[in-house]
């Protein structure tokens, strides 16, 4: 009696555990796809669905993609719209989980709708790309930055540098500062994180830089960091690359790396973007210093069409645009570029004018074309934490347009 | 050429004694944590065996509390942990509310296991509930610093205060209700219900709220939980108490549920496997471990550690 009733409580908390993974869900139906996903343009209005991780642990990504969405979409309906038709978007809510992105894109196709920014993040991103081909929907990813996102002349394409380039920055910047052994601390069960660690250390291979120590976490829900870190400093590195998102490195990873005695760099990527907002007031915040990370673009950068950018940004939402937006805004403007050149706005036709690879973009990010998988060719820039123990703030260390030969 | 064994274990004491400590108490800080959790669950379940999973989410109700009221009590002039006064009070709101609302009326009308499933599902309304209420909303917040960092160190490995004080807090709490429920009146009510809940009510034991009481304590526990775990993991978010639940739980199975000193030593054995699988096995196969070795425990001791294999009385 007494063993039935464990075993049985042991499956009730398995089954608690799972069921609260779906928890959080907001019930998005998905209906069957509709078979002509090309009605998204009927009518005198353009519709342009986005999905984007409104709720959940990265929901600053999704605020970040619906603002800066709707600044784009509204520049364009003041200046005309596009081909003389208003523009109007149609957001689905992911909630940084793939099986609910998978939702969340049917529910848009359902809708008739063929041309799609998102989403965010690359594991949920990974869960949509091959419906999006098999639905002959366009899919422009502003930020999911893993190299397995596209690597085929298809219906997806990016608005994002992938973590070939953005990992092997990172190496190369270890090189030229003239560390010889590395250490990698990741997420085993993350596409993002585990995709830059591969990229990281073939780049690291390529440069004749020693991965000496690897590290990883099974989850991105773990809280504590500090074995890892041990475990770097015990192997004497100086040099840390420790790919993981925002909302770990501000409380988790950076405070608890160093309270492990470990001294020397951290490096990451796009995903620290928003950290100085996600760390604990009263700590001591000069432990942030001598971190550095990959990014799209700099906020601070003179460029016109950035500054334009940044002050509509901060004018209507009253806040400083993260990179999640910067793409996001040019993400719409490629849109915008290649229906302009089809002339329709059918999947199909823009999708062949999106895979031209002469077409030229000017975006916020940089200017560009894609290449034949459908990733920029584009610069990224190094930014490093700085503290006066008080506050982080950002500051623009390098742009590299081009890798470093090996 | 060989080395002369001191010279060999001098070494290894140096590169080696150091993480050991280091795993040692990476393990004890996540552990006493588990440990307060699971005095919370084994508390509920000791007196009307039912497995409160919503404990976890009192555990994010406690921390919100507290994030909302760290400026009041900064703004009296008062340290920010005093806010766990609010969380106590918000907490054992909670539970006790939870008990009257949900629990109460199932019992009556179902079995043990319909008890169990809405146990479930106010797990998940009070998550979902949470995420609704704008000033939470979905977006992790992060908390100010509550303790001041410091400690004292061993072998070149410091061990903070926050560690050491959540290991004593969690031990004082429980000899306090180990106490509490042996020596006191309301503690003697709380055993007989547990033992059979006819007999009590011929004794003139108040049952219904005997088990409101539970409830209050149990969820209040959950706040003292909140609050040495932010002192070390300062982010809150609103799933946050599903895995440290779900691994409290487990920690209070393996020490034997229902048996206030079984969660203590369940929770710091789950976050010691935890820590040394990190260090020596693979830092990704932590939980693999922790899970593992709840199912060798209830094969070999199915009712726990320093649980007695007696027939349950039905």
């Amino acid at each position: 009696m007494n063993k039935k009733k464990l075993t049985s409580l042991v499956l009730a908390a398995c089954m608690a555990a799972s069921l609260t993974a779906c928890g959080t869900s907001s019930t998005k139906t998905s209906t069957s796809p509709a078979a002509s996903a090309a009605a998204g343009a009927s009518g005198k209005t353009i519709t342009i669905g986005t999905i984007s991780p409104n709720t959940g642990s990265l929901a600053a990504y999704g605020s970040a993609v619906t603002t800066a969405v709707d600044l784009a979409v509204s520049e364009i309906n003041a200046a005309g719209g596009i081909n003389g038709s208003q523009v109007k978007v149609v957001n689905a809510d992911d909630q940084f989980d793939p099986t609910e992105c998978l939702n969340a894109f049917n529910s848009l196709v359902s809708q008739g709708i063929g041309l799609i920014v998102g989403s965010v993040t690359s594991g949920c991103t990974s869960a949509i790309t091959d419906a999006a081909n098999e639905e002959k929907v366009c899919l422009l990813t502003p930020s999911a930055t893993a190299d397995s996102i596209t690597t085929k002349d298809d219906f997806v394409f990016r608005a994002c540098y992938a973590d070939s380039f953005q990992g092997a920055i990172a190496a190369a910047y270890a090189k030229q500062k003239g560390f010889t052994d590395v250490g990698v601390v990741y997420c085993a069960a993350d596409t993002y994180s585990k995709g830059l660690y591969d990229s990281f250390s073939a780049a690291c291979t390529k440069y004749g830089v020693n991965v000496k120590a690897v590290q990883s976490t099974a989850s991105l829900d773990v809280q504590d960091y500090t074995n890892q870190f041990t475990a770097m400093q015990k192997a004497g590195l100086k040099f840390v690359y420790a790919p993981y998102y925002y909302d770990v490195i501000g409380p988790y990873v950076v405070p608890q790396a160093r309270a492990a005695g470990y001294k020397g760099i951290i490096m990451g990527a796009d995903g620290y973007d928003g950290t100085p907002k996600y760390v604990a007031k009263g700590a001591d915040l000069s432990v942030f210093n001598d971190v550095y990370w990959t990014n799209h673009y700099d906020p601070a950068d003179t460029s016109t069409k950035v500054q334009s950018f940044v002050k509509a940004y901060e004018a209507k939402y009253n806040s400083t645009p993260n990179a999640i937006s910067a793409l996001a805004y040019d993400a719409v403007y490629m849109y915008k570029q290649a229906i302009e050149k089809a002339k329709s706005t059918e999947p199909q036709a823009v999708r062949d004018a999106l895979a031209d690879t002469t077409a030229v973009y000017t975006g916020v990010t940089g200017t560009f074309s894609l290449d034949s998988t459908g990733t920029p060719a584009k610069g990224a820039s190094i930014i490093s934490f700085t503290s006066d123990g008080t506050s982080v703030t950002t500051k623009l260390v390098d742009v590299v347009k081009e890798l470093p030969k090996a | 050429m060989l080395r002369s064994p001191a010279f060999l274990i001098e070494r290894w004491q140096l590169t080696h004694v150091s993480t050991l400590i280091q795993t040692l108490i990476v393990g004890l800080r996540l552990g006493s944590i588990y440990a307060l959790v699971a005095l919370g669950y084994t508390m509920v379940y000791g007196i009307i065996r039912l497995i409160n999973f919503a404990h976890g989410d009192f555990i994010m109700v406690g921390g919100y509390t507290m994030i909302f009221t760290m400026p009041l009590a900064l703004a009296l002039g008062l340290p920010v942990w005093v806010s766990v006064i609010f969380a106590i009070l918000a907490c054992a709101l909670v539970g006790m509310s939870t008990e009257l609302i949900a629990y109460r009326p199932i019992r009556k009308k179902g079995t043990s296991m319909t008890a169990l499933i809405t146990a479930i599902a106010v797990s998940m309304i009070l998550e979902n509930l949470a995420q609704a209420i704008p000033p939470i909303g979905p977006n992790p917040i992060v908390t100010s610093q509550i303790f001041s960092t410091g400690g004292f160190s061993v072998a070149g490995v410091t061990m903070e205060w926050t560690t050491v004080l959540t290991i004593v807090i969690s031990a004082i709490v429980m000899i306090v209700l180990y106490e509490f429920t042996q020596k006191t009146r309301m503690g003697r009510a709380m055993r007989c219900v547990s033992e059979d809940k006819e007999a009590s009510i011929l004794m003139g034991i108040d049952v219904n709220n005997t088990i409101l009481l539970t409830f209050g304590i149990g969820s209040g526990l959950s706040a003292i939980a909140a609050l040495m775990y932010l002192g070390q993991y300062p982010k809150v978010y609103t799933t946050m108490g599903v895995m440290l639940g779900l691994k409290a739980f487990v920690a209070a199975v393996l020490g034997g549920i229902g048996i206030i000193p079984g969660a203590m030593v369940g929770g710091l054995i789950i976050g010691l496997v935890e820590s040394f699988t990190t260090t020596y096995v693979s830092s990704s196969m932590a939980d693999t471990f922790v899970f593992l070795i709840l199912i060798i425990v209830l094969i070999i001791k199915p009712a726990g550690l320093l649980g007695k294999n007696v027939g349950e009385k039905v």
